[in-house]
C-alpha cells in the first residue's frame, strides 16, 4: 500500500513512504521508525500519508548538521516544501509528536492542522520515568501486542533507532525551550492520548492542551502508547474526521458517520 | 460502626403484581403514589436525625419495586433538607445511562450538599437492561469504560474528548465540577469477580449486599482485599459495607412477624415481573461473564431464593443474616456481624416490602436510642483484615 | 396575567470566560459554587412567596451559563419545598437525552409535587448538541419522535415497545406514572415556525422567549394558533407565554444600570464559549431546517446584542424601570400580543442577588396585583390577528 521514494532536500537525501487517497498528511514516526500498520492503512482510505524516514532511522544515513529537534524540524519543513508544496497536515507519534510541535512553532506556514499522538517531550520532572523493565515496557507500549504487525527490522536497526532519539534530543524529557513557545502554535491542534499509555503521563498532554491555543485533547480508550495498532479503527476515524472537518469535528454527524450511536 | 440508611421507595399499593415484565403501571394509583413518596422522603430525612451517617437512594426501572428511576432527584431533596449526612447514591446504573450525565448529576449533588456526595456506581440488576434496551452482554465493558470516563470528567483540568468503544465525546468540561477533589468517595458492588476487581481498581468502598452466609460474605470481603492489595492499596474498615434487612420491636416475635411479612411481599409481589426479565437476561446473555461464573452466580440467586423457602426465618436470623428482634438482640447481631466480617459500615434496609411506615420509624428510634450508641465503637480501630482473617 | 420565574443559575465567579468551547471548568471554585447554588435555590423558593405561578429550571451543559445539567434535580427540591407553584421544567433538552428517562423523571416530579409539573420539551440551543455529541441535523427528527414516545410512556395503559428511527425499546411501562392524566401540562418553545407547529401538534403551551419585535412575534403566535386549530384544539391565553428580562428599582436609571450590566456580563462573559460552539453548529449543520430560520436566529442574537438598551425598552422588549413603569410595560405587551402568561428572567448574568430579591418584592407588592386580571378571559388569537 505504501510506496518507497526518495526526496532530495537542501541538506541531503531522505527516504520516505507514501500511500492513500485524499489530501496530504505528513506522518512523523516514533522511536521505532516507519512501521505501516492497520491504523495507518485505515487512515489512508481518506488521506494520502507521507511518512519520511528521519535521518539515521531504519538503517538510513544521518545528515550532517541535522542533530537537534530544531534542525530536524527545519528538515521536515523542507520536505513539505519539496514534496507537497505550500503546507500539509501533520501527525506525529511520540517522538514524532514532539517533533511536529517544533515544526509548528518554527514553520507555522508549513502546517495545516496538527495532530499529536501520545507525544513525547513533555514529561514533568516529578512524573515517573517510563520503565526499562522489558515486561513492564511491553505493557506500557501495547494494550494488544497481538495486533502488532510482524517485525521486519533487525535488532541492530532497532537499537540504532533508539539511539537516534538521544542524537536529536539528548536526555531531555521535558523540552523547556519548546514548552515556552507553545503559545506560538497557530494551527488547529488535536492531542490524542491512549488511556492505557504508560509511556506518556497524562500531565504531559494536559499541559499541551493548556498551552497550545487552538487545541483539543482526546482520550482514545483502551489504547496504550502504540495507539495505531491498539485501536486502529478509533485512531483512523478520529484523525480522518479531524483532518476533514476541522473545528466542526466537534459536531456529531449522526448515524451516517459509520460509528455506533451511544447510549443517551 | 457507621450506618447507612437504604430505602428503595417501593410502591406498596398492590396486592399482587403477577409475573409479567414490565409490570403494567395501570396498577399505579397516583394519589397513593404521592402520599407514599412524600412519606418516604420524610423518612429519609428523619434518618439523619436518628443518627445514620449516610442516606441512600437507588435506581430501578419499570416496576413497583422502587419509585426512583432517577434516584438523583431524591438525592437532591435529601441534600437540600439535611445538614450532615452523606448523600449515598447507590446508585446510578452506569452501563445503561450516559456517563457524562452521571458525572454532571453527581457533581450537582456534590455542590448541592456542600461536598457530602457518596457516589455509587452500580451495574444494576439484570432486568434494568431489558428496560433500557441495552445489551447485558456489554454490561461489564460499558461499566469499565464509563467509570474511566466519569473520573476523567470530574478531575481533568482542561477540556478533553473521548474516543471509546461505547462512548464518544469530542469536548467535555462539566459545570459544575464536584466539590470533593479529585473525586467524591465511591461505592461499588463487590459481589462478582469482575465487579470486585473494578471496585479494587477504583479504590471504592465495597458493598457486600447479598449475604448468603457468613463464609460467603467473608470470602467476598477477602477477595476484595486481595485485589486491592494487588492494586497497591490497603482497604480500611470503612471500605467495606455489608447490607442487611433490619427490624426492631419490643419482642422478637413482633419484629419477626413484621419483617417476615415484608419479605414475603418483597419477593412475592414486588419481585414478580422483575424475576421474569431477570431470567431472560441470566439465561440468554453473558451478563455474568464466563459460563462458569455465570453458573455459580445463577446458583447463588437460586440458593438465595430457595434459601428463603428451605431455611426458616428463625434459621436465617440464627445464621446472622438479618438484624431482627429486640434492641438488645440487634446490638448482639451487629456485634456478631462485625466479629465475623470485620466491616466498618452497615447498610440497613428497614422498609422491606410493605413493612408499615410507623414500624420503620419505630425501628429508627430504637436504633438511635439503643443500638447506635452501643455499636458506634465497633471497627473504629482494627482493619477488616484482622477481623476477617 | 400569570407569571413564571426563570433562573438559569449562572456561575458568576468568572470574570472572563473567553471564546473557547467548552469553557474550562478549572475556573469553577467549588466553595463559591456551593454558596451560589444554595442562594439560587432559596431565591427560587422565594418566588412562590412573591406570587409567581410557576418556577422554572432549565438544562445547560459545559459552561458557567447555567449550573443545571439536569434541571430535574433542582425541580425536585422545589417540588419538595413549595406548596402551590407549578414546577416548570423548561426543560429537558429532548433530542440529546433518553426520552424514556425524561418520561420517568418528569413522572417522578409530577408525583413529588402532587401534580404540579409543567413538562417543558426543549430542542435546546445549538451548543448542547456539541456537548452531548448528538448530530444537530437530527434535532427535529429526534424531537418529534421523542415527544411521541414520551407521551406514550405517560399514557399507555399497557406495556408497549417502540421501534423508531432514533429510539428502540422493547417493553416500556414506567413507574411511577404522572399524577396529571393523561399528561402533565406541557410547554414548548415556539420561536421558529417549525417549533411553533410542533408545539401546536403536541397540544402544548408555547413559549416565545427571544422576542425581536411585536410584529414578528404576533406572526409566530399566529403560526402556533393556526396549527393548533388545524389539529382540533384552541389554545387559551395562558397557553401563550412571552419571555422577557426584568429589573425593577426606585428609578428607571437604577433599574437600567443593573440590568444593562447584567446583560453585558451575560453576553460578554457567560456567552463566549457557547457562541463559538453555536457558530459551528449553525455553519456546519442543518440544525435549522431552512436558511431563513438560521438567519432569523442570527438576527435575534444580533438585535439583542446591538440595539441600544433604551431602544429596546422603548420597543417594549424589556420590563425595566419603576414598578409603575413595569405595570405599563406588561399592559402594553398584553395589548400587543394577547398573552396570558409571562416568563420573567430577573437574575440576568451577574445581577446582584439582593437586586433580584428587591425586584421580586416590587412584583409581589405592586406589579402583580395591578396586572393579575389581564388576559384571564380573552383569546390571544384575536389580539394576534
Amino acid at each position: 500500500m505504501f510506496k518507497e521514494k526518495t526526496a532530495m532536500l537542501g541538506k541531503g537525501e531522505i527516504k520516505y513512504f507514501v500511500g492513500g487517497t485524499g489530501r496530504p498528511l505528513i506522518h512523523l514516526h516514533g522511536a521505532g521508525g516507519v512501521r505501516p500498520n492497520a491504523g495507518l492503512e485505515a487512515l489512508a482510505e481518506n488521506v494520502t500519508i507521507y511518512m519520511p524516514v528521519l535521518p539515521g532511522f531504519d538503517g538510513t544515513a544521518e545528515i550532517a548538521g541535522i542533530d537537534s529537534m530544531e534542525t530536524l524540524a527545519d528538515l521536515v519543513a523542507d520536505f513539505i516544501d519539496k514534496e507537497i508544496g505550500e503546507a500539509a497536515d501533520v501527525l506525529g507519534l511520540s517522538f514524532g509528536g514532539w517533533l511536529a510541535a517544533w515544526l509548528a512553532v518554527r514553520h507555522p506556514s508549513k502546517v495545516g492542522q496538527l495532530c499529536m499522538e501520545n507525544p513525547a517531550g513533555f514529561r514533568p520532572k516529578d512524573a515517573p520515568a517510563p520503565s526499562t523493565d522489558p515486561e513492564t515496557r511491553m505493557k506500557q507500549m501495547y494494550a494488544y501486542p497481538e495486533r502488532l504487525p510482524k517485525e521486519t527490522k533487525s535488532d541492530k536497526v532497532i537499537a540504532k533507532n533508539l539511539s537516534m532519539l538521544g542524537h536529536y534530543h539528548g536526555d531531555t524529557s521535558f523540552d523547556e525551550k519548546l514548552a515556552s513557545q507553545l503559545g506560538k502554535i497557530e494551527c488547529l491542534t488535536m492531542i490524542m492520548h491512549g488511556t492505557r499509555d504508560g509511556r506518556v503521563p497524562e500531565e504531559a498532554v494536559q499541559f499541551l492542551k493548556r498551552d497550545i491555543p487552538r487545541s483539543h485533547l482526546i482520550y482514545v480508550y483502551d489504547a496504550a502508547h502504540s495507539m495505531e495498532t491498539d485501536q486502529p479503527a478509533r485512531f483512523a476515524h478520529l484523525v480522518a474526521d479531524f483532518m476533514e472537518r476541522a473545528e466542526a469535528f466537534l459536531v456529531n454527524q449522526g448515524t451516517t458517520s459509520g460509528r455506533p450511536q451511544q447510549v443517551l | 460502626m457507621k450506618y447507612s440508611y437504604t430505602h428503595h421507595m417501593p410502591y406498596t399499593g398492590i396486592d399482587r403484581s403477577g409475573q409479567d415484565w414490565p409490570v403494567p403501571n395501570k396498577q399505579f394509583d397516583a394519589q397513593k403514589g404521592v402520599e407514599m413518596f412524600n412519606r418516604y422522603v420524610e423518612d429519609k430525612i428523619y434518618a439523619e436525625q436518628t443518627g445514620f451517617d449516610w442516606i441512600g437512594c437507588n435506581e430501578h426501572h419499570m416496576s413497583p419495586y422502587g419509585l426512583m428511576p432517577n434516584p438523583n432527584l431524591v438525592g437532591a431533596v435529601v441534600a437540600n433538607r439535611t445538614k450532615r449526612a452523606g448523600i449515598l447514591q447507590s446508585g446510578n446504573i452506569v452501563p445503561i445511562v450516559n456517563p457524562i450525565r452521571v458525572a454532571e448529576e453527581y457533581a450537582m449533588l456534590d455542590v448541592m450538599s456542600g461536598g457530602r456526595l457518596v457516589a455509587g456506581f452500580m451495574r444494576g440488576i439484570p432486568h434494568e437492561y431489558v428496560a433500557y434496551n441495552v445489551s447485558p452482554d456489554e454490561s461489564y465493558d460499558r461499566m469499565e469504560e464509563a467509570m474511566a470516563l466519569i473520573k476523567k470528567a470530574w478531575s481533568e483540568p482542561e477540556p478533553f474528548g473521548w474516543e471509546g468503544e461505547f462512548y464518544q465525546y469530542r469536548a467535555v468540561s462539566i459545570w459544575p465540577k464536584p466539590v470533593q477533589l479529585p473525586f467524591p468517595p465511591m461505592v461499588m458492588s463487590a459481589t462478582s469477580e469482575r465487579s470486585t476487581r473494578l471496585a479494587a481498581k477504583h479504590r471504592a468502598i465495597a458493598g457486600i449486599l447479598a449475604l448468603l452466609d457468613m463464609d460467603d460474605g467473608r470470602a467476598n470481603i477477602n477477595r476484595f482485599k486481595d485485589y486491592s492489595r494487588e492494586e497497591g492499596w490497603e482497604p480500611t474498615n470503612d471500605h467495606v459495607m455489608v447490607g442487611v434487612n433490619c427490624c426492631i420491636a419490643p419482642t422478637y416475635d413482633e419484629a419477626k412477624k413484621i419483617l417476615e411479612g415484608g419479605q414475603e411481599y418483597f419477593f412475592g409481589v414486588l419481585g414478580g415481573g422483575i424475576r421474569t426479565a431477570q431470567q431472560l437476561v441470566v439465561q440468554k446473555t453473558r451478563y455474568y461473564g464466563s459460563p462458569e461464573e455465570s453458573a455459580k452466580l445463577r446458583n447463588k440467586f437460586v440458593n438465595m431464593r430457595s434459601g428463603m423457602k428451605t431455611r426458616s426465618f428463625d434459621e436465617r436470623v440464627e445464621m446472622g443474616l438479618m438484624i431482627c428482634g429486640t434492641p438488645e438482640m440487634a446490638v448482639e447481631q451487629v456485634t456478631r456481624l462485625h466479629t465475623e466480617l470485620g466491616m466498618g459500615r452497615l447498610g440497613l434496609t428497614i422498609k422491606v416490602g410493605n413493612v408499615l411506615d410507623e414500624h420503620v420509624t419505630r425501628t429508627q428510634d430504637y436504633l438511635r436510642d439503643i443500638v447506635f450508641p452501643a455499636t458506634r465503637h465497633l471497627g473504629e480501630s482494627a482493619g477488616p483484615a484482622q477481623a476477617a482473617e | 396575567m400569570r407569571f413564571s420565574y426563570t433562573h438559569h443559575m449562572p456561575y458568576t465567579g468568572v470574570t472572563e470566560a473567553g471564546q473557547d468551547w467548552p469553557v474550562a471548568n478549572k475556573q469553577f471554585d467549588p466553595k463559591l459554587g456551593v454558596e451560589m447554588f444554595q442562594r439560587y435555590i432559596e431565591d427560587k423558593i422565594y418566588a412562590e412567596q412573591a406570587g409567581f405561578d410557576w418556577i422554572g429550571s432549565n438544562e445547560h451543559h459545559f459552561s458557567p451559563y447555567g449550573m443545571m445539567p439536569n434541571p430535574n434535580l433542582v425541580g425536585a427540591v422545589l417540588a419538595n419545598r413549595t406548596k402551590r407553584a407549578g414546577i416548570l421544567q423548561s426543560g429537558n433538552i429532548i433530542p440529546i437525552t433518553n426520552p424514556i428517562r425524561v418520561a420517568e423523571e418528569y413522572a417522578m416530579l409530577d408525583v413529588m409535587s402532587g401534580g404540579r409539573l409543567i413538562a417543558g420539551f426543549m430542542r435546546g440551543i445549538p451548543h448542547e448538541y456539541v456537548a452531548y455529541n448528538v448530530s444537530p441535523d437530527e434535532s427535529y427528527g429526534r424531537m418529534a419522535e421523542a415527544i411521541a414516545l414520551i407521551k406514550k410512556a405517560w399514557s399507555s395503559p399497557e406495556p408497549f415497545g417502540w421501534e423508531g428511527e432514533f429510539y428502540q425499546f422493547r417493553a416500556v411501562s414506567i413507574w411511577p406514572r404522572p399524577v396529571q392524566q393523561p399528561y402533565p401540562r406541557m410547554m414548548m418553545s415556539a420561536s421558529s415556525d417549525a417549533s411553533a407547529r410542533l408545539a401546536a401538534e403536541a397540544g402544548s403551551s408555547a413559549g416565545f422567549l427571544r422576542i425581536v419585535d411585536f410584529e414578528s412575534t404576533r406572526q409566530q403566535i399566529k403560526v402556533y394558533m393556526d396549527r393548533a386549530r388545524e389539529c382540533g384544539w384552541t389554545p387559551k391565553a395562558d397557553d401563550v407565554m412571552i419571555g422577557m428580562n426584568c429589573s425593577i428599582a426606585p428609578t428607571y436609571e437604577e433599574a437600567k444600570e443593573i440590568l444593562q450590566a447584567g446583560q453585558k456580563y451575560f453576553f460578554g462573559v457567560l456567552g463566549g464559549g457557547i457562541r463559538t460552539a453555536q457558530q459551528l453548529v449553525i455553519q456546519k449543520t442543518r440544525y435549522f431546517k431552512d436558511k431563513g430560520a438560521a438567519e432569523k436566529f442570527a438576527k435575534k442574537a444580533t438585535v439583542q446584542r446591538e440595539a441600544s438598551f433604551d431602544e429596546r425598552v422603548e420597543q417594549g422588549l424589556i420590563v425595566c424601570g419603576t414598578p409603575e413603569m413595569a405595570i405599563q410595560q406588561i399592559q402594553r405587551i398584553h395589548r400587543e400580543l394577547g398573552n396570558g402568561r409571562m416568563n420573567l428572567s430577573v437574575k440576568i448574568g451577574n445581577v446582584a442577588d439582593h437586586h433580584v430579591t428587591r425586584t421580586l418584592d416590587y412584583l409581589r407588592d405592586i406589579v402583580f396585583p395591578a396586572v393579575r386580571q389581564l388576559g384571564e378571559e380573552n383569546d390571544p388569537a384575536q389580539a394576534a390577528e
